[in-house]
């Protein structure tokens, strides 16, 4: 069988706005993709996106709330200024494009995260595997790779 | 060009008035190229003070740890005084306290260039007007100051002092930006297995003693997140993975608040490149942001100033 793309979600805890897709994440995510609850993507340091990367995973998927909508005001938009900084750093030290992706989630899209998630896998499947950063094969293996 | 006279003359005014409690400068070191930083506390220990291309710390670096009351005079080049102003922002330190006399700076010399470059001992270096005087055993070698100002002199954008008490000397305007070099536009002009490659084998070499860190005036945090250990935030051994994680994430603390003076650089052991990360991030922010680090004692880093103004840009 074809190896899937392992992918970390980090999902704040407040941006699916429906209780499906929240039950959907929390119990019927796909074995290659893990998740990662947090508080509000303000908690989200830019060294976990890279954790992820050297723990074995080949795409960090960080879906957050849209602005004007943080539970806790402007955590998102910090998180944003952080974030994208950093896949940008990562991007310019000769990551590939595309391996973080950021959802951010308005109150009126049902469904999304699923269709997210497809085109996210769809995309790292043709990247392929991703070597670069990668440091600890130990927690790789820890970590839920699927080979 | 420098006026030392004047500039030790300052100094012990200040001490002898008590406008300051220390003053901060550069002493000769032991060691030949190798300028030391000093603390002078006596009016007549001012004429130790020197200024000079080996000079290759950044004096703001020594001011953590120092008493919140205690007033103290620095001598600043360009990035030293962008530095103290970032501080002052960062509340590290407060403005009042500090006594800032501006001196201008022709760049800071690359030692280990210049030993390279001659391969034998030195027995003494000095500096005159656009050429180093290097003796040895058998004799005088004349450099051309130009060909070794460290990398990151070379692309300074302000090499004088901003916002100074008191400026000694004469101050040439600042360079055209856009005529410098810029490491990090060359770097991103290559592709990006070659960029990994080189990231790669620089941060091998590296040894985990974190000279870069001391060195360093942005780096004042009690505890370092290489040196906390309930969670290990990333490895602490010298393996791929640490090292690594040590160089993205120091570089991505300093994204906005670098004040690119290459003190890390100078202060590695291993000559491991670092002023390519850090210069991408804060082109970044200038780009993004228009955020010019250490222009005033006002402004927050773009990282500690995100509003609601960037609503727009979620969906880019």
């Amino acid at each position: 069988m074809k190896r899937k793309p392992v992918i970390i979600l980090f999902q704040c805890q407040y941006c699916l706005a429906a209780a499906e897709d929240q039950s959907w994440v929390e119990t019927q995510l796909p074995e290659n993709v893990k998740l990662i609850k947090t508080p509000c993507t303000g908690r989200i340091s830019p060294l976990f996106i890279l954790n992820a990367f050297q723990s074995g995973a080949d795409g960090v998927l960080v879906s957050g709330c849209m602005p004007e909508k943080c539970h806790y005001i402007k955590g998102n938009l910090g998180a944003r200024r952080q974030l994208e900084e950093f896949t940008r750093l990562l991007e310019y030290l000769g990551m590939d494009a595309g391996r973080v992706r950021f959802v951010w989630m308005g109150i009126d899209e049902r469904g999304k995260i699923q269709k997210e998630l497809a085109s996210f896998e769809q995309e790292l499947t043709a990247l392929g595997r991703s070597p670069k950063f990668a440091a600890r094969p130990v927690m790789a293996k820890a970590g839920g790779s699927h080979d | 060009m420098i006026d030392m006279d004047a500039l030790r003359k300052e100094a012990s005014r200040i001490l002898a008035e008590k406008v300051v409690d220390v003053v901060l400068g550069f002493e000769d070191g032991s060691l030949p190229m190798r300028a030391q930083p000093v603390f002078i506390q006596k009016p007549a220990e001012a004429k130790k003070l020197i200024l000079n291309g080996f000079c290759g710390n950044n004096l703001a670096a020594l001011l953590k740890g120092r008493p919140k009351t205690e007033k103290i005079g620095v001598i600043c080049r360009g990035c030293e005084s962008r530095a103290m102003h970032a501080l002052v922002v960062e509340q590290q330190i407060v403005r009042e306290n500090l006594y800032l006399i501006g001196v201008p700076c022709q760049g800071i010399l690359d030692w280990r260039e210049i030993s390279h470059a001659i391969g034998k001992e030195i027995i003494k270096a000095s500096e005159d007007g656009q050429d180093v005087i290097i003796t040895c055993a058998d004799g005088q070698r004349k450099l051309a100051r130009s060909e070794f100002l460290h990398s990151a002199c070379r692309q300074c954008r302000q090499p004088n002092p901003l916002d100074v008490n008191v400026g000694i000397g004469e101050f040439p305007a600042n360079p055209d930006p856009a005529a410098l070099p810029s490491a990090a536009v060359e770097f991103s002009a290559q592709p990006a297995e070659k960029r990994y490659a080189f990231f790669e084998e620089e941060t091998d070499r590296c040894i985990r003693c974190y000279a870069c860190r001391e060195a360093c005036p942005m780096c004042y945090c009690a505890e370092c997140f290489v040196d906390h250990i309930t969670p290990r935030w990333c490895e602490s051994m010298v393996s791929p993975g640490g090292t690594q994680a040590w160089h993205i994430i120091r570089a991505f603390h300093q994204t906005g608040r670098c004040v690119e003076c290459g003190a890390c650089e100078r202060a590695c052991p291993m000559e491991i490149k670092m002023e390519y990360i850090t210069d991408k991030l804060n082109q970044d922010m200038r780009d993004m942001y228009g955020f010019e680090v250490g222009a005033n004692d006002q402004d927050q880093p773009p990282f500690a100033a995100f509003s609601l103004d960037d609503r727009n840009r979620f969906l880019e």
